[in-house]
């Protein structure tokens, strides 16, 4: 059959710069881990995380000692910048999992030279999202009774409150995750160990390799295994935040009880994780130079997902908007327009519509989307935005519910601000060491995107 | 072009789609005789009927759009089915007058003394009018049939001369149609079924509709694709990947409806409002939980067990069986969502309709999606006939041919 013609301009751009072999690849993403000197930028910006990841010893010390009377929660806001910070960055972990797991099972090739990054940035973003309610208990030290354990106290947890199926959701979600990360490293780290100069390297790369040697038998394993788990991490991008939105949803509050949270939510979730995924991306790939994988079709496609979750949260805005008047219920009512469009927060409100609503449209222009300037700016405008979004959930709802005689407002303390910057000082600090000690693309998946890594004749499309 | 190019067309498919016309035939019979002996229950039994269709194809919109927007091989293989689906919207406009005709006896908004003895309906009058509704109708059949013959007509282009422009402006006007798509059914489903309880209100609502319309998009493409890769011109053509694809992609549905529909029940169960939990009291007292068990099972249940495996994936009559359950079970839906709504001598009690009553004139119901899907499957037929049933100028034609050949 005659090959067609495909048109320039319906070609979609390579997932990786022409004129690589298999060397090459191997040598570029390695020689970060393995011959380049401490750059001094990296060394600066690490520096500067781990002072702002201290902030988070001190202020979880503040608490510890004096108890979480040193944050701003109170009667009648009991949830506050915990559960916000909570919120936030378990939604920036999606984007790691929908990339690695969902995007792999869709057969999208261009998901090989970010999933790595991304899956690191899950399990960062969950440590930290993790610590907040951990704090919040007031008595950490006593979170074991969450967990349905034998026990002689009389203890057995509500499983009604989907608090605690917060405790299952997050912390199944956060085995898999490091599971799923884990095994896909096995191969690269195999490379590392033989690659590596430095004795004391080759014994820690050897035991983390777990043994492997690179058979077509240990192929053909890992290859289920994989797959396996992105199976199993599939229905984890969603449940998560689903079971997050459940606690608020299956209460009565106005503002919390609407049954669109669910898929609004885990929307909301991979538009924070994407646009987190970005603001990392843009500056590490202009340091270490990685255009030739992490390409503009790249970016583009990532705005292309921002995008189209950010239509979906900017959907849910205006579908409360909408059954908040269409109810005639005079709290949905309230909440919408006295509370949230004119009360004391409405500043919130209308920076969360510019931030999540207005500006990401934007990325309707290719143009834009291709402009790392633009994206860089419009990422860290979609992440303020959606941690707005959950400050205008948690907080407006509680200042102002059914009863004007117990409203009241909410002012974090020092301490808020102290935890909530502190991990993102630990959040950083992690992955400034992952893109130094840990190959931070996928090498061995990256040759299979050449063409030399293809069967002679077959189609390239895999 | 080389010798090696087949011509997909298979203008014997108009000759099958004719036979549809008896089923449209004596279903309208049916209608005929269900709007004279059960005059009161005709227009919500059409109105069943209806919502099947146009879910149908609005379904078959929605993924012709994501399939511009997305690629893959799957979007190839089943664009012409899905253009032929979506072409059906101008007939389905007219095939609206019914519903027009009988709004006066299915939405009690319309009759002024109820909105005059009651604030919530006075509240909603800026919305909930008829002229409101009838304009918001014209304007959702204006957006649908505009959006779908633009791409058919385009994708003609496409076909016909293979220039370049023709795609770049499918996939252009893809995504604001998307937009639009979400926003005219988010209120369609308000107007149409939402106000059949006009205090009753939901946000997950409309996204039920969405899930439920691609759904019964995907069983009815899936059983086409396999119908079609039986006989000629596409014998041979459609691989076990891209069975294995589209049965992916139905399991995908499966589970986010049973996701929405499962969200916003425990959400009301949870929250037990006044304001919200008769909808649920109205469709699980009386009878209807055996109708409610009955789509968890067949809606749910099975087809999500077996779709887990591989080999049911891909194996052709399976899937077009497993699609053919689901595609009566959209049925199900739809009447256990919209038949409880009114129980004759209106209110919103917690005694609705008995189930039992409402299968004694489910007769009509069925002439309903008979008289309308039978119109239906003959115009959808003689669209896939008019044209090649693979888009061979896409850009993607090749690959997506080869995608399982190796």
């Amino acid at each position: 059959m005659e090959a067609r013609v495909i048109h320039e301009s319906l070609k979609p751009a390579p997932v990786i710069a022409p004129g690589h072999t298999f060397e090459s690849v191997t040598e570029k993403i390695n020689a970060v881990v393995l011959t380049k000197k401490f750059g001094f930028g990296w060394i600066v910006g690490l520096a500067i995380a781990f002072m702002l990841a201290n902030l988070l010893l001190l202020s979880t010390a503040v608490i510890l000692i004096g108890g979480v009377g040193g944050f701003g929660i109170n009667a009648p806001v009991g949830w506050g910048f915990d559960i916000v910070n909570f919120v936030w960055w378990i939604g920036i972990g999606h984007a790691g999992t929908l990339i690695s797991a969902i995007l792999l099972l869709l057969n999208q090739s261009w998901r090989t030279s970010i999933n790595r990054f991304a899956e690191a940035m899950t399990l960062f973003a969950v440590a930290c999202a993790g610590l907040f309610p951990l704090i919040h208990m007031g008595r950490p030290y006593f979170f074991y009774w969450l967990l349905p354990y034998p026990n002689v106290i009389a203890l057995w947890p509500q499983t009604r409150s989907p608090l605690v199926w917060d405790v299952f959701a997050v912390t199944t979600y956060a085995t898999v995750s490091l599971m799923f990360w884990l095994v896909g490293l096995i191969p690269d780290i195999a490379t590392l160990r033989d690659r590596t100069k430095s004795t004391v390297l080759k014994y820690v790369y050897g035991i983390l390799s777990m043994g492997w040697r690179g058979s077509a038998r240990h192929w053909h394993n890992y290859e289920s295994a994989y797959l396996l788990l992105a199976g199993l991490a599939t229905p984890l991008v969603v449940s998560v935040h689903t079971v997050v939105s459940f606690d608020f949803a299956v209460g009565i509050i106005p503002g919390w009880h609407s049954t669109i949270f669910p898929p609004y939510f885990v929307a909301g979730a991979i538009f924070s994780g994407f646009a987190m995924v970005l603001t990392l991306i843009i500056p590490v790939r202009a340091y270490y130079k990685m255009h030739d994988f992490i390409t503009d079709r790249h970016l583009d496609n990532m705005a292309k997902v921002m995008l189209a979750t950010g239509l979906i949260v900017f959907y849910g805005y205006a579908n409360e908007v909408f059954y908040a008047w269409y109810s005639a219920s005079k709290w949905e009512q309230y909440m919408m327009f006295g509370n949230r469009m004119q009360g004391p927060y409405m500043w919130f409100y209308w920076a969360l519509i510019l931030c999540n609503g207005l500006v990401p449209q934007i990325l309707w222009s290719k143009k834009m989307r291709l402009n790392v300037y633009v994206l860089f700016i419009v990422s860290i405008i979609v992440n303020i935005g959606m941690w707005l979004e959950r400050f205008i959930i948690v907080v407006t709802s509680l200042a102002q519910d059914f009863l004007p005689s117990s409203w009241g407002m909410y002012y974090p303390t020092v301490w808020d601000f102290g935890f909530f910057i502190g991990t993102i000082g630990f959040f950083l600090s992690l992955m400034f060491l992952f893109v130094r000690f840990v190959p931070m693309i996928s090498v061995f998946e990256v040759r299979m995107l050449l063409p030399e890594s293809k069967p002679k004749g077959a189609a390239a499309h895999e | 072009m080389a010798d090696g190019q087949k011509s997909y067309l298979a203008p014997d498919l108009a000759a099958s789609g004719s036979r549809y016309l008896i089923v449209a035939a004596a279903g309208a019979a049916g209608l005929a005789a269900g709007w004279f002996i059960n005059h009161d229950q005709f227009f919500l039994s059409y109105l069943v009927g209806y919502v099947f269709w146009i879910n149908m194809a609005l379904g078959m919109l929605f993924l012709l759009m994501i399939q511009h927007l997305t690629g893959g091989a799957w979007g190839v293989l089943t664009r012409r089915v899905l253009e032929s689906g979506a072409r059906t919207l101008p007939a389905l406009a007219v095939l609206f007058v019914p519903v027009i005709v009988g709004m006066h006896s299915l939405y009690e908004w319309t009759h002024a003394d109820a909105v005059a003895a009651d604030k919530i309906l006075q509240h909603k009058a800026p919305y909930l009018n008829t002229t409101g509704f009838l304009t918001r109708a014209a304007v959702y059949f204006v957006v649908w049939g505009a959006v779908a013959l633009l791409l058919a007509a385009w994708s003609r282009g496409q076909d016909l001369t293979g220039r370049p422009e023709f795609t770049h402006r499918m996939r252009t006007l893809s995504g604001p149609g998307v937009v639009m798509y979400g926003l005219t059914v988010t209120f369609m489903s308000t107007d149409w079924f939402m106000s059949l309880e006009p205090h009753w209100f939901s946000t997950m609502y409309p996204v039920l509709f969405v899930v439920g319309q691609g759904l019964a998009a995907f069983t009815l493409t899936i059983i086409t694709v396999v119908w079609l890769s039986g006989r000629a011109p596409l014998a041979g053509v459609v691989t076990q990947k891209h069975l294995h694809d589209l049965g992916k992609l139905m399991l995908a549905f499966v589970l986010l409806w049973a996701y929405t529909n499962f969200s916003q029940f425990l959400i009301t169960w949870s929250g037990n409002l006044r304001e919200e939990v008769p909808w649920y009291l109205k469709r699980t007292q009386e009878g209807w939980l055996a109708v409610a068990l009955i789509l968890v099972i067949f809606h749910f249940a099975l087809p999500f067990v077996l779709l887990l495996s591989r080999k049911v994936k891909q194996n052709a009559r399976l899937l077009a069986g497993i699609a053919a359950v689901l595609l009566v079970m959209r049925a199900v839906d739809l009447f256990w969502f919209l038949r409880p709504a009114v129980p004759h001598g209106g209110g919103e009690g917690h005694h609705g309709l008995s189930l039992m009553t409402a299968l004694s004139t489910v007769w009509i119901d069925l002439s309903a999606l008979a008289a309308i899907g039978g119109l239906w499957m003959f115009l959808f037929m003689r669209g896939l006939s008019k044209r090649p049933l693979l888009p061979v100028n896409d850009p993607h034609f090749e690959e997506a041919l080869a995608h399982g050949r190796h």
